[in-house]
């Protein structure tokens, strides 16, 4: 029996990378050329093959960073609906305290799942799609500065999510993770008598390792870009402002990701191999904190930066002036991308550290909103006696600054210690990071992809459907946010698949919200799908009408060229070609 | 930006070797976390295999058996840590070995029996 196993194996291995051979093979056969020496800088040589091979080969070999970022865009997208599926049967089961839709086993893994698919899986890769399809055409760089490490860094986000949900699906004895997306330990070393020293969390630890691996080449690749390969007219001092937010957050990237990659592999090692980093008896539960939250705050200013580069890109776009002290927003994302390393230890509050360390956390954390509060009020004096146009990427701007407000300033309460003592730990904190994540961070990514579906798929969304999605979301978020911050000053703990019955009014409000949500979630389904595969040609490179404003761009005016061109060309086909209509 | 953007489509740019590379870690990964010596072994080569086709194909090598050959000895170096000192881990340092060892042959035999090609 284990003979014959180990030997279909290895059949089964050696099969595998025979394929893979006679597919390079095939693939390699249409390069007519030996490749000259290109330093794996952009260029027409190099890796340049002679055409784009066509159908579903030209999207696994791709290295043109419009298509990666299409790639990324994709991938982002499914994985926000895989996590906000698993949401809603959360939701659902929290209707009422005695409800047994789910087991608490089951909430749990959900619970982790859907932490970890949100920010790794959703989060990190949609920003990675803005910046592969803009960075470049923004800063007139041919491509990325390494096109094919670009590929690397996206190819590598598939396995990690498989490995991510490998507990769900039906794999002999193989159950999801239990540890919520912080994985402290000793839960997450699988010690005691609990069921984490489960393979299955060892698959879902590979899969954030490998997450972090692509995110930390992306941003490698991000850095050399911008730094190297902007086009003469762009100079530092008219970067603009998205660049900015990218190159600041792979700076913060390039800090924390690898140190996650680290502390994940001693956690592997102490769950497989007999290490002790994590031993409670020599402090490995702190260790654990402090490693992972070194990188866990700067991963939530990571996320929030870039959405921030986008609100401030497109806001302006549609208030018909410049943005109000440009230099100041970009100075304010700086000072958050090194303050953002000070800051840890807010999560700590409650463990019973150093008194006179935690003191140091807050006064550093308090600080950090300043140069917040500086971004929110540039943004509104941006409004202020604008030219306002309430087209939906505008809406979902709006919408942004609104609930990251009430993100922040909950956030800044958290920051004070005794505060945070009380409210650790609550529904409280919940509301708070998901104001930012999904009213903050969510929203600006549907502002850009409404701003810039013309651009990608060549076709206009349906501008009533947009409205209606993004007023579902604002009504729908701003219900089940405020109802958590509720939940949590009346001491609502979180991370529960059950609850008090005096807490199932706003629990239902909190549900009842998330349903609202779902419902947008379908329109902006429909409407996405429906447009892109009928939906009104655009005309001209200016959908926007910035010119009549004086606010067009370097990205608006490449799509225009193309366009042209498409069209004396004679090639009605050709206008969507790089809109990756054809998988 | 576009200087040709009449033509931008037809000089477009493709690799096969990243999706490979992306490939061979993970499987490599699992082979050697649970100690699964075929797994690791063939993750070792998709991943070594598909980094000395990118470099090729980049121009940093002009054939594939030194940078082959190159990986093999990475591999003895971490495969014989593991299998021979304290760390003990001995099947997957001989899984590492392994592949080291069939990275070495291909590389040796290549340089050695492979006719050289003209380049052009
Ligand atoms: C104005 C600046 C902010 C301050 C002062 C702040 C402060 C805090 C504090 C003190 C906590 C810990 C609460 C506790 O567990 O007791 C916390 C939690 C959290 N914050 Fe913020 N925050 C800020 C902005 C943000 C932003 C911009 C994001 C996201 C992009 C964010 C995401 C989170 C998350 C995800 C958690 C919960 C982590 C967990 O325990 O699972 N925060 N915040
Ligand atoms: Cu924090």
């Amino acid at each position: 029996m284990q003979i014959t196993g180990q030997l279909t194996l290895t059949v089964l291995m050696g099969l595998f990378l025979v394929i893979i051979a006679a597919w390079l093979a095939r693939i390699e056969d249409w390069r007519s050329y030996t490749p000259l020496g290109s330093g794996g800088a952009a260029g027409e040589s190099g890796y340049v093959s002679q055409e784009k091979p066509t159908g579903i080969s030209r999207w696994l070999t791709t290295v043109d960073h419009k298509d990666i970022g299409m790639l990324y865009g994709a991938y982002g997208v499914l994985a926000f609906v895989v996590g906000g599926l698993m949401i809603m049967v959360m939701r659902v089961e929290l209707l009422d305290p005695g409800m047994t839709l789910i087991s608490n086993s089951f909430y749990n893994s959900l619970l982790t799942s859907h932490g970890i698919t949100m920010l790794f899986l959703f989060g990190t890769p949609i920003i990675a799609a803005f910046a592969n399809y803009l960075v470049p055409l923004l800063i007139g760089a041919d491509d990325m500065a390494f096109p094919r490490i670009n590929a690397i860094a996206f190819w590598l986000l598939p396995p990690g999510a498989l490995l991510i949900w490998a507990g769900f699906f039906p794999l002999g004895d193989i159950i999801p993770a239990q540890t919520a997306w912080t994985l402290y330990t000793p839960l997450s070393t699988g010690a005691g008598g609990g069921n984490q020293a489960n393979a299955g969390v060892d698959l879902m630890i590979l899969g954030l390792h490998l997450t972090g691996v692509s995110a930390t080449m992306g941003s490698i690749n991000f850095i050399a870009t911008i730094i190297t390969e902007r086009a003469e007219e762009v100079t530092w001092a008219n970067l603009d402002i998205f660049s900015w937010t990218i190159l600041t957050q792979s700076g913060l990237i390039l800090f924390a990701f690898p140190l996650l990659g680290s502390a994940l592999l001693m956690l592997l090692l102490d769950r497989n191999l007999g290490t002790s980093f994590f031993a409670i008896e020599a402090g490995g539960t702190m260790l654990w904190q402090h490693l992972f939250w070194f990188f866990g705050h700067p991963e939530v200013y990571i996320l929030v930066l870039p959405p921030m580069g986008i609100v401030s890109y497109v806001l302006p776009r549609f208030a018909g002036r410049r943005l109000f002290g440009f230099k100041f927003v970009v100075y304010s994302t700086l000072a958050i991308g090194v303050l953002s390393f000070g800051v840890w230890a807010h999560h700590m509050f409650a463990t019973g550290m150093d008194p006179r360390l935690r003191a140091s956390f807050m006064a550093v954390s308090m600080a950090i909103a300043i140069p917040s509060a500086v971004k929110t009020f540039n943004w509104i004096t941006t409004l202020w006696n604008g030219k306002v146009r309430l087209t939906t990427p505008m809406l979902f701007c709006v919408g942004f600054v609104s609930n990251f407000i009430l993100g922040g300033v909950t956030g800044v309460f958290l920051a004070s210690i005794p505060v945070d003592l009380v409210l650790h730990d609550t529904y409280y904190v919940v509301g708070h990071f998901h104001y930012v994540v999904m009213g903050a961070i969510a929203f600006a990514g549907f502002a850009g992809l409404y701003y810039w579906f013309p651009m990608f798929t060549g076709r206009m969304y349906q501008r009533r459907l947009g409205k209606i999605h993004f007023w579902t979301w604002m009504i729908g978020s701003n219900i089940t946010f405020l109802a958590m911050i509720v939940l949590g000053y009346g001491g609502m703990p979180r991370r529960y698949a059950t609850y008090l019955p005096k807490f199932a009014t706003f629990h239902q409000l909190a549900t009842l919200g998330a349903l609202l949500m779902f419902v947008g979630g379908l329109v902006w389904t429909y409407n996405f799908v429906v447009s892109w595969l009928e939906g009104p040609r655009v005309q001209d490179g200016d959908p926007w009408n910035l010119r009549d404003d004086g606010m067009y761009t370097n990205e608006w005016q490449w799509f225009q060229d193309r366009q042209e061109t498409a069209i004396t060309d004679g090639g009605d086909e050709d206008v969507v070609a790089d809109g990756g209509t054809e998988e | 930006m576009d200087e040709q953007p009449g033509l931008s489509d037809q000089y477009r740019m493709a690799s096969p070797w990243p999706l490979f590379v992306a490939l061979g870690i993970p499987i490599a990964e699992l082979g050697i976390l649970f100690d699964v010596f075929v797994v690791a072994v063939a993750g070792l080569l998709l991943f070594c295999g598909s980094l000395t086709g990118m470099i090729r194909e980049a121009g940093y090598a002009e054939t594939a058996w030194r940078p082959l050959a190159v990986f093999a000895v990475l591999l003895f170096a971490v495969g014989g840590v593991l299998a021979f000192t304290d760390v003990s881990l001995v099947t997957r340092g001989y899984a590492i070995l392994t592949a080291g060892g069939i990275l070495a042959a291909a590389g040796i035999g290549g340089e050695l029996f492979v006719p050289k090609r003209d380049p052009v």
